[in-house]
């Protein structure tokens, strides 16, 4: 991705929209008693877009602004997210995106691996009350929301930043071989 | 170069790693300054505007989901009303024979007084943390409106947690579902006191704990908040806030205290409207 500051300001307006529609509308809705996160999505989306180093200094950046405005202790999101930011862009600079399975499928895994690197992260911290096996199912559901928020969020995204974009080539449509007159 | 360029980017990381954890070490448990507050303070009015303009939609999936829960409650509310029917004739004679007794000694000074003491400032809940290892709500009351840290907030149903910081226009509130949160709190009628407690991952399942195993304790029965005060020391809520209802009890194995689950009165996955009870007689 070339990064210009046109571009930057894209980045960082994506960043902010993405943590106010977080914390105002999708933790307050609940399908199944879980709401979905679409940070971690938004974040894998734009390492997959933009590379490693995108993926993770937007992560360290939306996690720091969810952790300014709940006041919550600076750099636990941030931690957590850099970390999913980067893994998407470094799957982006490995290998080939031939499916368009493949960044919902890698959004899903992602925050499936947020989800349980906020766990680890309480874990280590410290957790005074007992701990329900729900937040698995909480876990597990969350990260199937991913997988369909996914599809807007990552083909929305590059839509948004295609000018930054490095053109791929495209590969070529085989033709199906057809009979004269067919 | 392009070891150059890999080079770059694994120092970009160990950076952002080491900013992290330096971060956390210093803001973990304390108050973290005034970074914080300003960016709290600059995205407030940003969060007001979007959480009215996402309300419509917010409803429209609520109705959604609840349309689905709504199966199966209908015959739980009916048993419930039934209960309840019979707990308030009972609580008729015993407004009753309180009013009769507190005659009797002269007493002028109740529950109900103590509680006017604080000054309700409603507010309402603009954002929300996204996990649910951590329970916080972000409401557009701050310490403009009179709210400090530490307050009670409760919504029309129950107790909703407690103040975490405030800023000019807007607070936030750690729930009673939050892993940090204790309340201290009482079965009625019995008067059985314990200590309430989350239960990680589940809002609707609170435990109270630290309860003898001797005492009898129901499903059906309420807590609510025991207010305790002793040696200059007081409980930071004010005392008969409804809390929840008792679903089951359990006596813990080699302890002599038995564990009480109990379902929040208040829908705290649903939370919109909230009153911050300021001033109070702690203070």
């Amino acid at each position: 991705m070339i990064v210009t500051p046109k571009i930057f300001a894209r980045l960082a307006a994506i960043a902010i929209v993405a943590v106010l529609l977080q914390l105002s509308f999708f933790s307050r809705v609940e399908l199944i008693h879980t709401s979905a996160d679409i940070l971690p999505v938004v974040v894998a989306s734009l390492g997959l877009l933009g590379g490693s180093l995108t993926g993770a200094v937007t992560g360290f950046s939306v996690g720091f602004l969810v952790d300014c405005l709940l006041v919550a202790p600076l750099g636990g999101s941030s931690l957590v997210l850099l970390g999913a930011g980067y893994l998407a862009g470094l799957f982006r600079e490995r290998f080939d995106i031939h499916s368009a399975l493949v960044p919902p499928l890698l959004c899903m895994g992602l925050t499936l691996l947020v989800e349980l690197g906020f766990g680890v992260e309480q874990v280590m911290l410290g957790v005074d009350a007992p701990v329900s096996v729900l937040i698995v199912r909480d876990m597990l559901l969350k990260s199937v929301y991913a997988f369909f928020l996914a599809w807007p969020i990552y083909f929305g995204l590059r839509r948004l930043l295609r000018p930054a974009l490095v053109e791929e080539p495209k590969l070529a449509r085989r033709r199906q071989p057809t009979v004269l007159g067919a | 170069m392009y070891r150059k360029q890999v080079r770059r980017r694994r120092a970009a990381l160990t950076l952002l790693i080491l900013g992290s954890f330096l971060l956390l070490t210093i803001t973990y448990g304390q108050d973290s300054g005034g970074v914080q507050r300003s960016v709290s303070t600059v995205f407030s009015p940003l969060q007001t505007v979007s959480d009215r303009a996402l309300k419509p939609a917010r409803d429209l999936v609520g109705w959604f989901d609840k349309t689905f829960d709504a199966r199966g409650e209908n015959s739980r509310l009916e048993a419930e009303l039934v209960t309840a029917r019979r707990q308030a004739v009972a609580g008729q004679e015993a407004l009753q024979e309180n009013a009769q007794l507190r005659r009797l000694v002269e007493l002028d000074r109740g529950p109900a007084l103590a509680e006017s003491a604080y000054r309700p400032v409603t507010g309402r809940v603009i954002a929300r943390s996204p996990t649910v290892w951590d329970s916080t709500v972000a409401i557009d009351v701050g310490s403009g409106d009179g709210v400090e840290v530490d307050d009670p907030v409760i919504s029309g149903d129950g107790l909703v947690g407690l103040v975490a910081s405030t800023q000019g226009g807007s607070s936030q509130v750690t729930l009673i579902t939050d892993h940090a949160s204790a309340v201290s709190a009482k079965v009625v009628p019995g008067g059985v006191q314990g200590v309430i407690r989350p239960d990680v991952g589940d809002p609707e399942d609170l435990i109270l704990d630290f309860i003898d195993s001797t005492r009898d304790v129901h499903g059906g029965q309420s807590v609510v908040t025991s207010g305790w005060r002793a040696e200059g020391l007081a409980s930071l809520f004010p005392p008969g806030l409804p809390v929840g209802e008792v679903t089951s009890a359990s006596i813990v194995e080699q302890e002599a205290s038995q564990q009480v689950h109990l379902r929040p009165y208040a829908d705290i996955a649903n939370l919109d409207l909230v009153q911050v009870l300021t001033g109070g007689s702690r203070r």
